[in-house]
């Protein structure tokens, strides 16, 4: 049964990676990366993040041509761990074009968090 | 540069980029056959211009273009002119100064560049090539227009010899692309109107 969940979670982001089971969505909130169209460059260090991402309060914030950053919080009340997924996209129009997806397991983005009044 | 009508098309050159090829190569022919019907100077005037006509109608255009291009950026970083956007389109270049000017150069007119006052354009708008409905609806090209001194210019940000949906990532980049610089244009035009 074990073996099974632990495959389940693999094709779920918001599974946990310890315990295998469904994680609670904490809190989301939008930023923008200051990246253009055409010129995405994938970045896995949280630090480019830590940096480089701007708060905004709606898609109609972020300038036309611009990438999005959604940042989701998720915990696990099993274990207590929780994971901040990074969803890279780009808002065009009433459409979204996803570029890239990256998870935080280890506490990575915490000050990030902290700093920008995200729950975690 | 400035102040000039604008042409997309040099008649002469392209013309003369078409048939000049041709010319040299049947003067030569009619050389090669009358005066060295044997021999190596005959394989020359046969394999020599023939070889050279397909560079030059494969890469030659593009070559000039790109350095025309270069030097004419040059050129603006030179003059008073901000390149804030640049767009490399396959038959044109547009670079806007968001303070209100709008350079041009356009691949079948090389030797003419343009540095145009915002104001001057007419319109700007995307064209997203949408047809067909329901499942059957996709584009192949993605583009954005805009008309400047009664001339309209087509600029494509995406085209393909294939349809795709139009939430495909092709044709969604292409939108994002039109979109931005449609913007841009209107925001350089508003610009220049409230100088």
């Amino acid at each position: 049964m074990v073996a099974f969940r632990k495959l389940r979670s693999k094709f779920h982001d918001d599974w946990c990676s310890k315990c295998y089971c469904p994680m609670r969505e904490v809190d989301r909130k939008l930023f923008m990366l200051p990246m253009m169209v055409g010129h995405y460059v994938s970045h896995s260090n949280p630090a480019y993040y830590q940096k480089n991402l701007v708060p905004v309060d709606c898609k109609a914030d972020i300038p036309t041509g611009m990438y999005a950053c959604g940042v989701i919080v998720y915990h696990c009340s099993d274990c207590g761990n929780h994971v901040v997924k990074l969803s890279i996209f780009l808002p065009v129009r009433d459409k979204e074009q996803y570029d890239d997806a990256f998870l935080f397991e280890h506490g990575e983005l915490d000050d990030f968090l902290a700093k920008n009044h995200i729950l975690f | 540069m400035e102040n000039k009508k604008v042409k997309k098309i040099n008649m002469i050159y392209l013309l003369g980029y078409i048939l000049l090829p041709i010319i040299i190569c049947a003067i030569c022919y009619v050389v090669g056959y009358f005066f060295f019907p044997k021999g190596t100077m005959a394989a020359v005037l046969f394999m020599v211009p023939t070889f050279a006509a397909i560079l030059w109608w494969s890469f030659g255009g593009s070559i000039l273009f790109k350095q025309k291009r270069k030097k004419f950026e040059k050129e603006l970083d030179e003059s008073n002119f901000k390149r804030n956007h640049t767009f490399y389109g396959r038959g044109n270049t547009v670079i806007v100064d968001e303070s209100g000017k709008i350079g041009l150069m356009f691949f079948w007119n090389p030797f003419n560049s343009y540095i145009l006052p915002a104001k001057s354009v007419e319109k700007a708008w995307v064209d997203d090539g949408r047809t067909g409905s329901g499942f059957m609806e996709g584009s192949s090209r993605v583009s954005f227009l805009f008309i400047v001194d009664g001339v309209k210019v087509r600029v494509n940000t995406f085209t393909s010899n294939q349809r795709f949906r139009m939430d495909s990532n092709y044709i969604l980049t292409g939108i994002s692309k039109a979109d931005m610089m449609v913007e841009v244009i209107k925001k350089a035009k508003a610009a220049n109107q409230d100088k």
